[in-house]
């Protein structure tokens, strides 16, 4: 559907370098990485809206492609209806044929009540649903979507993307959206790619990428909280006063990256066919949704998530002695 | 903020009270006759026409120049910013030489062409434009460069043209700025003179008219018209600061 290939493009301070791209017609493709890494930019080059200094970008179809920006940019001298239709008037399509597509499209998006109204009184959520009502109303192959969460709350964050996985399925059309949000990505995505800097760091099906991250840069991103580097001898790295058997034999230097909930926790060695095990104290009990992050010294800082059952079961405390245990496939090993 | 008010009220007062002085100056039943006087009442006419005129041209081909100035990156456009400045900085008598010298009888234009703008409307509008269209392409220029380039992005993504784009969502979302700059813009032209004065001092405008009864009959002559002048302008800009107002 879209294929970019060695696309550049320099905008001054910033530049997309050596961009290949691939995404296939009807996939939910999610574009991530931190902010200023150019995704934005990508995206409208995807549509057509920024020129490459150098490259090439195939298949993309302008006159059946929709674009929602981040802020929706909905035009503020026109009122819901009208923004719903501007794609529609634009292509000259019959009064009446205008008037029902939107209805069904607000109605299908819980907008009928609105659409006399100016835009600039709406809610963020309600502005978002116009904008995705805009957005389809041209019934595009392709819909770019930048950042459409990203002002949202948590409540409707989630609404929005179960809409879009909804709208997604509806109309069979490929959707590329933009986040920064990898739990986001996750549940959307049939396949993320990762940009840092201008670059695409890793392309894959979302599992892949938070299993097997392909550089530091992407394991930290992907939220893994333990990163450790060194040499690799026979099988092992030395963090702190721990000697951790790693997936790699020998690296003059590599980096291990662990999650923090794959370390276990616990008052006694515990009978596994885990082989790394480590003693340590509690330095600080950290609360999150999940339950808590404990941070533990053993030598070096770990970072080890917990549920708040065992939280609670294990009654622990800032400066108990536990041991951490760590399988060696849960260690992921980059010499990059 | 007392340190504020006191500013303001002075400022405010140093603008009223010569208008307000000359203002009870004039008795009504002289004001009266000023207004009914036909020359008094055609070189008013003549000077908003002219304005308006001005104004007009000005909308026409500003705005494309204040959208290219606030949209596109170019080599020179700092030094077209400055030349569309310059109205504005120079002595107005120096604009109108430097119009005569382009437009007058003695002029290649004139020469080649056979058409003259001096001592005509068409003149008197051309002096008021040159001096006073910055007004109007800064305000418009600064209108663009508020608008977030991804409306116009949005509208070509969804399907519509430069020329729609720039008609449906750019120039929609610049009239408060396009219009506040056309005021801006009509009043200096109306208000103007040293360019007017050289490339036409006929048919006579009223700051014209002002001077020329000054000049040659001194205050008591001179301020009736400029009473009328100043009212006339009053209710015009009154009304159209309104419309601006009701549109906001």
């Amino acid at each position: 559907m879209i294929r970019m290939q060695g696309v550049t493009r320099n905008l001054g301070g910033f530049s997309l370098q050596d961009i290949d791209l691939c995404v296939e017609e009807g996939e939910f493709f999610v574009l991530m990485g931190p902010s200023g890494a150019g995704k934005t930019l990508l995206l409208e080059l995807m549509a057509g809206l920024a020129s490459p200094d150098s490259g090439r970008v195939n298949g993309v179809d302008d006159r059946a492609l929709g674009f929602i920006y981040q802020d929706y940019m909905l035009f503020p001298h026109m009122d819901v209806f009208k923004n719903i239709a501007y794609g529609l008037k634009v292509r000259k399509i019959d009064k009446k044929e205008i008037r029902e597509r939107v209805h069904g499209l607000a109605e299908e998006l819980h907008l009928l009540h609105l659409l006399r109204r100016d835009v600039r009184t709406l809610s963020g959520g309600e502005k978002q649903r116009v904008a995705i009502a805009r957005a389809l109303a041209i019934r595009p192959r392709l819909l770019l979507l930048d950042e459409p969460t990203a002002a949202l709350d948590r409540a409707n964050r989630l609404r929005t993307q179960k809409l879009l996985r909804r709208l997604h399925s509806l109309t069979g059309a490929t959707f590329v959206q933009v986040t920064h949000d990898f739990e986001e990505a996750l549940s959307l995505a049939d396949r993320v790619a990762l940009m840092m800097d201008g670059r695409l760091i890793q392309t894959g099906p979302p599992d892949e990428i938070l299993t097997r991250p392909a550089s530091r840069e992407v394991a930290d991103f992907m939220g893994y909280r333990n990163i450790f580097s060194g040499p690799v001898r026979g099988g092992k790295m030395r963090v702190g006063n721990w000697d951790i058997q790693v997936p790699l034999q020998e690296s003059e230097f590599a980096y291990a990256a662990i999650r923090a909930e794959d370390i276990l926790v616990s008052r006694s060695v515990l009978d596994s066919s885990a082989r790394n095990h480590v003693k340590g104290r509690i330095s600080a009990v950290m609360g999150n949704s999940a339950g808590a992050e404990v941070l533990v010294d053993a030598g070096v800082e770990l970072v080890v998530g917990i549920t708040r059952t065992s939280l609670d079961e294990m009654g622990i405390r800032v400066g108990d002695e536990v041991i951490l245990t760590l399988k060696v496939s849960a260690i992921r090993c980059f010499e990059h | 903020m007392g340190v504020f008010s006191v500013f303001g009220f002075a400022l405010v007062l140093l603008i009223a009270v010569p208008l307000l002085r000359m203002l009870l100056t004039v008795d009504a039943s002289e004001l009266s006759r000023t207004a009914a006087d036909s020359e008094v009442r055609s070189a008013i006419m003549l000077t908003l026409r002219a304005s308006l005129w001005a104004t007009l041209a000005a909308l026409v081909m500003g705005i494309p120049l204040a959208w290219i100035l606030a949209r596109r990156n170019f080599p020179g456009r700092r030094v077209l910013e400055g030349i569309i400045d310059l109205p504005v900085i120079i002595p107005h008598t120096a604009a109108g030489i430097a119009l005569l010298s382009v437009w007058g009888r003695q002029s290649f234009f004139h020469r080649v062409s056979g058409i003259s703008v001096v001592g005509t409307e068409a003149g008197i509008s051309l002096a008021m434009f040159f001096v006073s269209v910055p007004f109007l392409v800064n305000a418009a220029k600064s209108g663009f460069r508020m608008v977030d380039e991804r409306y116009e992005k949005t509208a070509r993504s969804l399907g519509a043209g430069p020329w729609k784009t720039f008609f449906s969502v750019s120039l929609p979302m610049v009239r408060k700025s396009i219009l506040s700059g056309s005021i801006m813009m009509l009043g200096r032209g109306i208000s103007e003179f040293g360019a007017v004065v050289i490339l036409a001092y006929h048919p006579m405008t009223a700051p014209v008219m002002i001077f020329e009864r000054f000049q040659n009959f001194g205050l008591k002559y001179a301020l009736p018209v400029t009473v009328l002048l100043i009212l006339i302008s009053l209710v015009v800009f009154i009304s159209l600061r309104l419309v601006e107002e009701r549109r906001r």
